[in-house]
């Protein structure tokens, strides 16, 4: 629990960013008073079991020009979510693929978030997916309004 | 500001793993070919101009035992302003859009994802926005991971 809470202390100094200097984890290490092996060593724990799933930058994806973001829902046979769902993630463009559960009145299993320039680039995505899964029933959902959008916290 | 080349370069690596390292960012000149210094100013410029939020952990809410779910609303024009504020008062809401079929007409038009310190929790808050709004929340938590690796390409 102890080892826990260490991880949690050392998240939550980080999240909003890590030192921009030559030895970051050394910065940190002095900051909460633990050698920089243990800072580096509890990161390579943290991705190794993934509670952490990178270290790497967040992108602000609007300001360089990834203006369209199609949340495409599909209906997918149950029987084919497996292999309809890695050839989705297979695209670049498409950076989530999630199955989810369906309802009597919400019959679409299967959404993948797709990120392009242009709405024209999503929409090529979307294409190349139903001519290589044969699938034909889905919606293009895209944002008109973005209310809220950060990072997840803890 | 616009990126140049270098900036490109230096976003696209950025966008995995940095090393795990004494020096990571000397790691990083050595594999693109660039100074140690230049890379970190780079990075700075980068996030003062805002095409960069912050180089730090993306966190796992699950795997650290929070539950999450993406949820949907069926909002009518006049109380999408009213219900997305009252959402956005969730501290565990991350994201919330206003989305519209574009091929197919479909009902849900709010969308939004929360997590939450227990499943409890998570589905108190929804009851609670249920209660607040006076309409349904359809909650469609993932039952299946296929991919979530946001990269995107750096044109």
């Amino acid at each position: 629990m102890a080892e826990d809470n260490l991880d949690i202390k050392l998240i939550k100094h980080i999240q909003d960013g890590i030192p921009l200097t030559k030895t970051p984890y050394e910065d940190i290490a002095n900051d909460l008073g633990m050698p920089e092996k243990e800072v580096i060593d509890r990161l390579k724990d943290l991705l190794e079991n993934g509670k952490i799933r990178r270290l790497a930058a967040s992108i602000a994806h609007r300001k360089i020009g990834i203006n369209s973001n199609a949340m495409t829902v599909w209906k997918v046979p149950s029987e084919r979510v497996d292999e309809c769902g890695k050839i989705m993630a297979g695209f670049e463009e498409v950076t989530h693929c999630y199955e989810r559960p369906t309802f009597p009145d919400w019959e679409y299993n299967v959404f993948t978030m797709i990120h392009g320039y242009t709405d024209e680039e999503c929409e090529g995505v979307i294409e190349r997916i139903k001519q290589k899964t044969g699938l034909s029933d889905y919606v293009m959902l895209y944002s008109e309004r973005e209310f809220k959008k950060v990072g997840v916290r803890i | 500001m616009t990126l140049s080349e270098i900036d490109k370069k230096i976003l696209h690596r950025l966008q995995t793993n940095l090393p795990l390292t004494h020096r990571p960012f000397l790691e990083l000149a050595k594999e693109l070919g660039l100074d140690e210094d230049l890379i970190i100013e780079r990075i700075k410029s980068m996030i003062e101009n805002k095409y960069v939020r912050r180089i730090a952990p993306i966190i796992n809410t699950q795997a650290i035992g929070n539950s999450a779910t993406l949820a949907a609303m069926q909002v009518s024009e006049d109380k999408i302003e009213e219900v997305s504020q009252i959402i956005n008062g969730y501290s565990g809401v991350s994201h919330n859009y206003l989305r519209k079929g574009r091929n197919k007409d479909i009902p849900l038009n709010i969308w939004f994802t929360m997590s939450a310190p227990s499943k409890e929790q998570l589905d108190e808050n929804i009851k609670e926005i249920e209660e607040r709004t006076g309409l349904k929340v359809r909650m469609l938590p993932t039952t299946k991971k296929f991919k979530i690796g946001v990269k995107f390409k750096i044109n």
